[in-house]
């Protein structure tokens, strides 16, 4: 049924079919960029045999590469400027004028060059505004050596005396005339600084030194450091040179200052002058580069987001081939059945907008391969379907088991894990995060907060059934209630002697809903809850399967495969069902009647002695002659499943061939709307037969259907495990933590009880356990359930779309 | 309140919830095909869960014995 959706939505991919179009070039870039916006076609790659290098439109990828690394770049200086990325909205999305690429490349080109001159003028006039802050301190500082400084000559004078009386009497005519270098140094470089001077200059300097109290930014790193001001006082020429030397190799910056009051005053005032201007300068400088990246991040979602599509949009353009006559682009894709009319609609809207004189070209082409498969989900089903395809996705067409997952996944899981307390706090907080959905949906957020929030309405469903459950189970935090009517037991006489040694009897109508409350805590409560739980998981289980057998025949009469249907479904539906079926039904009989009969002595004996009396083990009339009925119906069903197939098969590719050997004799003849792909798709399906092959993939099928079959029962019982395991610790918390600190009248324990029991409840029960029963119930899934049926090697449709690029990251 | 009236409340319950399903979310065909689906299954499996656990309680093989302390 081409162009009809299927009967149930979702319940099988959507039909696709292969087109082809022949665009010509001077629509391909608008056509591209519309049929990137509706998001249904998937591109195939008709240059596969060429390199990135090789192909058309490399240039306009290389130039998309260097428009991302601007947008790179203003995007770290955005960030070093402390301004929030703007959030683009589907508003500005919509009511933008659309920017032409090359007009962006060049805007983009000119704030590029824009905002590297204002960050190097900006760090040229901090340099210079901390140099005359720093220069305003050596002048503060120094001047009060100054006045020292007369007695330091004299001293001086006098030191110089008394060491080298002779050199004074040899040479009187030299005048020692002290200097001195006056300026900063960081202060855990000056102990070196003070060494290093005083080894060159051979003794012959003075260094004094005073802390600054406040940190000084230092003009050439920028950093804020602990500074000395030094004066060095010295005489002659080249110990001059030498200081200077070793002052700029330490880093300090040297500052004259001068000798004379007067002038001294003047250069303070000329400094300050000169500080508060810059300062001015500097600030303005920071203003206009902030102004400049405002104005930057105003558009820079939406020129982001242009960036990618145009690059993306260039990447598919690659992917087409060029026609015969080098004027056309041709181009194959799949796509979903249901969006022709969409996909021909854009192509004349792609012709018209881009003044094009031809109009493009939108062919189907049949073909033998296998289409992607798509389901058109929701994002309530999203996650469902993506826990399904995580397993394989569905081959083409066939049943897709999501369907089912939405409500039995949940359900499974929450056997697990029945606790109606436990499911209100799993929906409080699964609540949270749907009720937020808009606003947490375009923030980034962590690696497992993004699991939860993709899983919220998986949670959802688990929360809601596992609260039903935990009513049926009758547990709230292990405690149970009487929400639906009188337990149904009681003592059976006023004394109640008897009820803690054979028991209370029940007296009332079964209990309505759920396990009677009466049982927990009693003694005889895990065998009755272990023995109702494992007959649970052994009939749901059984349930399960068959639905999977069931969905087989469905796939069957889909693909018209009657092969399939009567020689793998019927004995297969037979074989179980004689005898897990009957073993369900037996379990459901014995709970009717009450008796007393041993199921495991019943099964067991069924095999090993059939025709033996069953005694005190009959269940109801007839069963003997009923269990060997139904052990014949079981051994008859293996060969069925073995052998007609492969011989039924042989025949079947014998028959093609002659048909196709009579079929090369007559002409081709080419259809008015399709075209016939070459004959080599043909040849798909006339892969060699090789018997024994196929007699061996069905042997194995067998095998492991009638070994499965008990292996399969049996995995289900993980369901009465979990349960158990997780009433087992709910129970242990609350009586051993809760109830113990309860008991002791010490408000600080009862605190440290109180706190305990949560963590232990949150971190155990809430955490760990909802991990392993969604473990568990995902395997029973994808094993025990789909293998019944699923076959899972189809590939997933992953179409050309817009949406996806500004989901996916920053590339 | 017996077996079987209670599997008849769950049948009507099932039977509220596809007609409520069609009455707010009325989506063409095949989307009303997939919902009455997980109706029908969500009914199904909830009943079958309340069944297995009544009928194990009806006629009981072992009762409740109380624990000393009780």
């Amino acid at each position: 049924m081409i162009g009809a959706r299927h009967p149930m939505d979702m319940i099988r991919s959507e039909a696709m079919q292969l087109v082809q179009f022949i665009i010509p070039i001077e629509s391909s870039h608008l056509t591209v960029s519309y049929l990137g916006e509706l998001g249904l076609v998937q591109f195939r790659d008709l240059n596969a045999n060429k390199n990135l290098f090789q192909r058309t439109h490399a240039n306009q990828i290389k130039r998309c590469g260097e428009m991302g690394r601007k947008l790179r770049f203003f995007k770290d200086h955005m960030a070093k400027a402390g301004i929030l990325p703007s959030v683009l909205s589907e508003m500005s999305q919509m009511t933008q004028a659309h920017t032409d690429f090359d007009e962006l490349e060049a805007i983009l080109s000119e704030l590029e060059d824009d905002l590297i001159r204002v960050n190097a003028n900006n760090l040229k006039l901090l340099r210079t505004y901390n140099e005359h802050l720093e220069y305003m301190l050596v002048i503060q500082k120094v001047g009060e050596f100054l006045y020292a400084k007369q007695n330091l000559t004299a001293a001086l004078r006098s030191q110089i005396h008394d060491t080298d009386r002779s050199e004074m009497i040899t040479d009187p005519s030299k005048q020692i005339k002290l200097g001195f270098v006056s300026g900063l140094i960081p202060k855990e470089k000056t102990m070196a600084f003070e060494r290093t001077l005083f080894r060159a200059t051979r003794g012959n300097m003075f260094l004094k030194q005073a802390a600054v109290e406040n940190l000084v930014t230092d003009p050439v790193s920028g950093d804020k450091i602990a500074k000395n001001v030094f004066v060095a006082f010295y005489s002659g020429e080249r110990a001059k040179e030498k200081i200077i030397k070793i002052c700029d190799s330490f880093g300090a910056n040297r500052y004259p200052h001068a000798d004379d009051l007067e002038r001294r005053r003047e250069i303070i005032e000329e400094v300050s002058r000169k500080i508060s201007e810059l300062k001015v300068t500097v600030d303005v400088g920071l203003q206009h580069r902030e102004n400049l990246l405002k104005h930057i991040n105003d558009q820079f979602a939406q020129w982001n987001l242009l960036v990618k599509k145009e690059k993306s949009v260039y990447h598919i353009l690659n992917m087409f081939s060029f026609d015969v006559t080098k004027k056309c682009l041709v181009a194959e894709g799949w796509s979903p059945i249901f969006a022709s009319n969409q996909i021909q609609s854009i192509l004349q809207k792609a012709t018209i907008d881009s003044n094009s004189q031809i109009g493009s070209i939108f062919q189907v082409l049949h073909t033998k391969e296998s289409p992607p498969t798509y389901f058109h989900t929701n994002k309530f089903t999203m996650a469902f379907q993506e826990i399904v395809d995580a397993y394989g996705v569905a081959k083409y067409q066939e049943i897709n088991p999501a369907v089912y997952t939405i409500i039995t996944f949940p359900f499974l899981f929450a056997v697990m894990f029945g606790d109606w307390g436990h499911g209100i706090c799993l929906l409080l907080i699964t609540l949270y995060f749907i009720v937020r959905e808009k606003k947490l949906s375009s923030q980034k957020l962590g690696d497992i907060t993004e699991m939860i929030f993709g899983g919220r309405y998986v949670i959802l469903m688990m929360a809601l059934s596992s609260i039903y459950t935990g009513l049926i189970y009758n547990e709230f935090f292990s405690v149970p209630f009487d929400l639906f009517g009188k337990t149904a037991y009681a003592c059976s006489d006023t004394s109640c002697i008897n009820a803690y040694t054979q028991g209370l009897t029940k007296v009332r109508q079964t209990y309505s809903f759920g396990v009677d409350p009466q049982w927990h805590g009693s003694r005889t409560e895990l065998p009755f809850l272990n023995s109702l739980k494992m007959k649970m998981s052994i009939l749901l289980g059984v349930t399960q399967m068959n639905l999977g057998i069931i969905l087989s025949y469905f796939n069957g009469n889909f693909f018209k495969n009657n092969l399939n249907i009567w020689h793998q479904f019927v004995p297969q539906m037979i074989f179980l069902n004689s005898l897990f079926g009957y073993l369900s039904i037996l379990i459901i009989v014995k709970w009717c009647t009450g008796s007393k009969a041993d199921l495991y002595h019943v099964m067991i004996y069924m095999f090993l002695n059939p025709t033996d009396e069953l005694g005190e083990n009959q269940l109801f009339i007839g069963q003997k002659i009923l269990q060997v009925i139904l052990l014949l119906f079981a051994v008859v069903s293996v060969p069925w499943m073995l052998f007609p197939k492969p011989f039924l098969l042989k025949r079947q590719h014998q028959a093609r061939h002659q048909r196709r050997d009579f079929a090369m004799e007559t002409l081709f003849t080419v259809d008015n709307d399709t075209i016939e792909l070459n004959p080599d798709h043909d040849s798909n399906s006339d892969k060699e037969f090789e018997f024994s092959e196929v007699f061996v993939h069905q042997l194995i099928h067998t095998i492991e259907f009638v070994l499965g079959a008990v292996s399969n029962t049996a995995s289900y019982l993980r369901l009465w495990a979990l349960s158990l395991a997780h009433s087992e610790l709910s129970s242990v918390f609350y009586d051993k933590v809760l109830i113990l600190a309860w008991g002791y009248k010490n408000v600080f324990i009862i605190i440290i009880g109180i706190i305990i029991f949560l963590f232990a409840t949150i971190g155990v029960l809430l955490v760990m356990e909802t991990l392993s029963a969604f473990l568990h119930a995902l395997r029973l899934h994808w094993v025990e359930f789909q293998n019944k049926f699923y076959e899972g090697d189809g590939y997933k449709f992953a179409p050309f779309s817009f949406a996806l690029l500004s989901e996916g990251g920053d590339d | 309140m017996g077996f079987f009236v209670t599997s008849l409340i769950f049948l009507l319950v099932g039977v509220i919830a596809a007609i409520f399903v069609r009455l707010c979310c009325n989506r063409g065909p095949s989307t009303n095909l997939l919902h009455l689906t997980l109706v029908i299954t969500a009914i199904i499996c909830c009943w079958m869960m309340w069944a297995i656990v009544y009928l194990a309680q009806l006629k009981p093989l072992i009762v409740p014995i109380l624990n000393e302390g009780d």
